[in-house]
């Protein structure tokens, strides 16, 4: 019985998984055991000892409420081993030892077992250290399990079949009743709706198409391929795998030799990606039998499969657009020449950063301002310098005057703006310029009423010329294209930002209050109109009247110097961050065009007088070309064509182009860069 | 030749026979002979070598160049005759020239500015313009001698011109004018006598005034009675200097009265200043050069891109060609005194014909220059040869039969401003690194 309540344990176990060798050698520790305690047990205690396991296990099965709960609670452990010295067998539930039961006398318990009439009915339970007594009712389940019949006599196996359905009282579904009399005769209403639909065919109420006539085709071609069908691309539904590649000729055991690869094409492949390279390299074997085994065969099935099983096939709508027929359709540069392209003379001879240039009108010189405190002119053709002027300050701009009997140049200064004699010319002109640079009272320069003291005219000794005393910084000068009036801008002059001066007169006015922080301005090229850039904006004002006509808002964040085309509806405004925006006047006071070239501050942008060519100047070493055709027929838009960039500069101190200018007749581009080098580009 | 060439290129051969216009002992015999296909001039030039030398031991090697049609062999023979497409079956024709190339460097003479006028037309003297404001004139030699200075302009000289060279050898007087960017000709005489010690300082004796710009060049025309200029206000000015030299006679004698009084110098010169003759107007920006090489035939170039010949008598233009380009430089030479060379504002030297019908291309284009062209000058005898000067401070020997220059001279190293023959053997040169170079020993037959 023991041996029973230790199987069942065992089994336990092996659920809970235990291992195989401690249960099997438990088990035989439980044989020996049993033979050890129970020598004298018979056939019959064995099989009863079967029987009763055998019923424990159906009891366990079916409920484990009538199972007492074991007095031991070590366990599962062999015990005849662990507790063989020890004086307990085990812990009840409590933790309190369980004393083992003193051992009988093998003779002594013979004898009582001899005595006893009930002996064979006793076994003893080694895990709890006790005899057990079986009842009559347990022997009898134990034989009644060796009979091979349920162990309990009570439970009936064959019981009668229950039908769930019943039968009785239930009738026939149909009903005996006689058809009424509506189903013989035609239909009153019917025939009115009939009537009805006659009558509205024939008045063309209803019209009657052959085509739901045709039959359609139930039939359905079992085999073709119905992934392009309608339906399917509807739904988007299946697409399938695509097809793996038939073998060709390559893959024959003995392919002609053009199909196989020189060694200089194989280790060609070594170089290739992984992607590109070929996947079969063709080889020849002198005979079938010799071919090895395909050894990617087997990677590759699995490839496919994973292909077709990972693979995500979608349809990507595709359309089909030439992408060079989106690109605008501009005009070939060959047909655009001339234009500079080429860098063919330059201009040495600066020691330090060349800020400015400027070319006199007629084209013979060119005028050049630097950080190293000079200004120069010099000889276009040749790249002659022939006279510099020690001004001693950083020459921040520099301008000729735009009419060529008047060859002076206007140097900006810190505060300072000169007016230079450049010395051109002959000697009437010459005596000319020497009386308008003369000024003859300095006290009667100064300006009463507006300006006060804004600017102050001085003769210049040392230059022979007029020496322009503002109040605060000057950035920028720009001459009327009559050549007697100009412009001086100073930026933090509030009120009297913008001044306007008067050469022959050596008069000064501030014609224009609150506008900002001014960064430039400019004059129209023939009517009457001035333009102020602040840092976001540009105002365009009427010079006869004083007032404001157009406000530009050009989007960008400040802007740096701004061009009017010569025809003057058109501007140009380069930006700090490397944007230029083309406004039309005419058109609306946004952008028509907002090109995005230079990577660096634009320093310059500039109209060509005659040619249709602008320029921009930048600090990131380049300058640009572009074509700008305007139109006098207002409906067409102006034509903008990049045409070349130009190099050659060379950064310095984080600068690069610092000014660009157009000869006033020829298409060549002056650059001067802050590598003291002013490089001329031509056609 | 062998169709099968299981031999190589090497055992290719051409029949060619040998022909030159030289004189006898430069001359082969007519045989026809069987030379390799690969070789090149050099190579032929050995094998001309060696003829001569076989006829006449004392012969001395030199180099030739060889014309296959009219034109100069400058690749493999057998490439040649490829490219031209001429059977290399029959006899070839080659006929040889002495090669053209300079042999001799003469040292420069130094001066104290740029050198931007240099006129090589009389043979013992050399006339240059410098920046300086002075003209000198150079004696021809070995030494660099500078005999004259002539000293009066105030600005940087653009152009000089002898006038007349008829007395020079009679060591005689000189006849010089003198175009500067002060806006003013001027007219000098001065006797070429040989002294020693420093140069003689002359005046001028006559100044021309009219322009109102700077005077870009100045020409004289074959009859050595009329001179014409080109300035910076676009128009061309003709200036008859017979008639003034007959006037000065008188005045050489007070030239030096004025040298020693300088302050009187404004006044004498205003009466001594001459007036132009006539004006032609039709460029519309600086007239860089004009060419006076026919007694009623002006050629003028300008920056306007363009190229006119005026017909003197009537003032008029008769041929108008664009170029597109602005142009520093041109000249009337080459076959029948009729093709105009010109450069300019890009590296390319371009030749037209003006007698060619109904065409305004270039005939022929030359760009192995790197930077402008600030002169050219037809040889003054030969058809073929003519040289320019570059800012890239190279001056090229060109022949019209190649499209490979000559010779190419970079004796100077700065920009090369000016550039003309001298004594048909030689080539002056002057430039922004204030040297004037000679070099010498061009044959040209």
């Amino acid at each position: 019985m023991g041996k029973g309540k230790y199987e069942e344990s065992s089994s336990d176990e092996e659920v809970n998984s235990s291992s195989d060798v401690v249960e099997a050698s438990s088990d035989e520790e439980v044989e020996s055991s049993s033979d050890e305690v129970e020598a004298l047990s018979d056939d019959v205690e064995s099989s009863e000892d079967e029987s009763s396991s055998d019923n424990e296990k159906v009891e366990e099965s079916d409920s484990s409420e009538d199972e007492v709960a074991p007095r031991n609670t070590v366990g599962d452990i062999p015990l005849v081993e662990w507790h063989k010295d020890e004086e307990h067998i085990g812990y009840d539930i409590k933790g309190r030892k369980i004393k083992k039961q003193p051992r009988k006398d093998k003779l002594a318990s013979f004898i009582e077992g001899a005595d006893d009439p009930k002996n064979w009915r006793k076994i003893y339970d080694e895990y709890n250290d006790e005899e057990i007594e079986l009842t009559k009712d347990e022997i009898k389940i134990i034989q009644r399990v060796i009979s091979g019949r349920t162990p309990h006599a009570e439970v009936n196996p064959y019981e009668d079949y229950v039908d769930w359905f019943e039968y009785e009282d239930k009738g026939h579904p149909l009903s005996n009743a006689p058809e009424p009399k509506r189903r013989f005769i035609p239909s009153k209403w019917e025939q009115k709706r009939v009537a009805n639909l006659v009558r509205k065919i024939r008045a063309g109420l209803i019209k009657v198409s052959d085509q739901n006539k045709e039959e359609e085709h139930n039939v359905y071609s079992l085999w073709t391929d119905d992934t392009d069908s309608v339906e399917n691309k509807k739904r988007g539904g299946y697409v399938p795998a695509p097809k793996p590649k038939l073998p060709g000729h390559e893959e024959a055991y003995n392919p002609p030799v053009e199909y196989i690869p020189t060694a200089e094409e194989i280790n060609s492949y070594e170089l290739m990606y992984e992607e590109d390279r070929p996947k079969f390299i063709p080889r020849r074997y002198l005979n079938y039998r010799s071919v090895p085994a395909y050894d990617k065969g087997v990677k590759e099935s699995f490839d496919r499969c994973l292909d077709q099983y990972l693979c995500p096939r979608t349809r990507k709508k595709r359309i089909n657009i030439d992408p060079e027929s989106l690109k605008p359709k501009l005009p070939s540069r060959k047909d655009l020449r001339p234009y500079p392209t080429t860098c063919y003379l330059e201009y040495r001879g600066h020691m330090g950063p060349v800020n400015c240039i400027s070319v006199d009108p007629s084209g013979q010189w060119l005028a050049s301002g630097s950080t190293d405190g000079t200004a120069r002119v010099w000889e276009i053709e040749t790249g002659r310098c022939l006279k510099i002027w020690e001004v001693g300050e950083v020459a921040r701009q520099i301008c000729w005057n735009p009419s060529p009997d008047r060859p002076i140049l206007a140097v900006v200064l810190e505060y300072d703006v000169l007016l230079l004699n450049s010395g051109m010319g002959d000697i009437d002109i010459q005596t000319k310029m020497k009386e308008l640079l003369h000024i003859s009272e300095p006290g009667a320069t100064e300006d009463a009423g507006d300006s006060k003291s804004a600017v102050t005219w001085i003769q210049h000794e040392k230059h022979d010329g007029i020496r322009m005393k503002h109040f605060k910084a000057v950035s920028s000068i720009e001459w009327h294209f009559k050549g007697d009036y100009f412009t001086t801008v100073v930026p933090s002059g509030d009120s009297k930002a913008i001044l306007l001066h008067q050469l022959s007169k050596k008069h000064s006015e501030t014609p224009f209050r609150k506008l900002g922080i001014p960064v430039t301005a400019v004059f129209h090229p023939s009517k009457k109109k001035f333009f102020v850039a602040t840092k976001k904006f540009v105002h365009v004002y009427d010079l006869s009247k004083v007032e404001k006509i157009q406000k530009l808002e050009t989007g960008v964040r400040e802007i740096s110097s701004i061009s009017i085309h010569p025809g003057g509806e058109n501007i140009i405004v380069g930006s700090k961050e490397g944007k230029m925006c083309w406004f039309d006047l005419e058109l609306s006071t946004r952008p028509y065009k907002t090109l995005k070239v230079h990577s660096k501050d634009i320093t310059r942008v500039t109209f060509h007088r005659t040619y249709p060519l602008f320029a921009s100047a930048s600090d990131d070493c380049t300058a640009y070309v572009f074509h700008s055709t305007v139109y006098s027929d207002l409906n067409q838009n102006p034509l903008i064509v990049p045409l070349e960039i130009l190099r050659g500069h060379k950064p310095e101190h984080g600068r690069g182009v610092l000014d660009c200018k157009y000869h006033p007749r020829q298409p060549w581009l002056f650059t001067a860069g802050a590598d003291s080098i002013i490089k001329l580009y031509c056609h | 030749m062998e169709p099968n060439g299981s031999g190589s290129d090497a055992s290719r051969q051409v029949q060619v026979r040998f022909v030159t216009r030289l004189p006898p002992p430069l001359r082969v015999p007519p045989a026809s002979m069987a030379v390799p296909s690969h070789l090149t001039r050099f190579g032929l030039s050995d094998i001309v070598n060696l003829l001569l030398k076989n006829s006449d031991p004392d012969h001395e090697n030199q180099p030739f160049d060889f014309l296959i049609d009219g034109e100069l062999v400058r690749m493999q023979l057998d490439e040649f005759l490829i490219a031209k497409g001429i059977s290399a079956e029959k006899v070839l024709e080659l006929e040889y020239v002495k090669a053209v190339a300079p042999r001799k460097q003469e040292d420069p003479r130094p001066h104290d500015d740029w050198v931007s006028a240099v006129d090589g037309s009389n043979s013992s003297f050399i006339l240059t313009g410098c920046y300086d404001t002075f003209v000198r004139i150079w004696k021809s030699g070995d030494v660099s001698e500078c005999t004259h200075v002539l000293e009066g302009h105030t600005g940087a000289i653009t152009s000089a011109k002898f006038i007349d060279i008829r007395g020079v050898e009679n060591e005689q007087n000189f006849h010089l004018v003198t175009g500067s960017k002060d806006r003013l000709l001027r007219l000098w005489k001065c006797d070429a006598a040989k002294r020693r010690g420093d140069p003689i300082r002359v005046g001028a004796y006559k100044i021309l005034a009219g322009h109102t710009s700077s005077v870009q060049s100045v020409s004289v025309n074959p009859s050595r009675e009329m001179i014409c200029s080109g300035s910076w206000d676009c128009s061309i000015k003709l200036w008859d200097v017979k008639e003034s030299e007959e006037d000065g006679d008188g005045n050489t004698i007070s030239l030096k009265k004025r040298k020693v009084n300088s302050k009187t110098k404004e006044s004498e010169d205003a009466r001594l200043e001459g007036a132009a003759t006539s004006t032609l107007v039709g460029h519309t920006q600086c007239v860089s050069v004009a060419t006076w090489p026919d007694p009623d035939v002006l050629y003028s170039a300008s920056w306007d891109h363009s190229v006119r010949q005026w017909d003197v008598p009537s003032g008029k233009e008769t041929w108008t060609m664009v170029c597109g380009k602005a142009l520093n430089c041109l000249d009337i030479g080459g076959e029948g005194s009729a093709l105009v060379a010109a450069g300019g504002s890009d590296p390319v030297l371009r030749i037209w014909d003006p007698r060619k019908p109904g065409s305004l291309a270039p005939i022929f284009q030359y760009s192995s220059h790197s930077s402008w062209i600030s002169a050219c000058k037809w040889h003054p005898r030969s058809w073929f040869h003519l040289l320019s000067a570059s800012y890239d401070g190279k001056v090229m020997l060109w022949d019209l039969r190649t499209a490979w220059p000559l010779a190419v001279m970079e004796s100077h190293q700065d920009k090369v401003l000016c550039a003309d023959w001298w004594k048909d053997d030689s080539v002056v040169s002057g430039g922004a690194d204030s040297k004037l170079c000679i070099t010498s020993g061009i044959e040209i037959q």
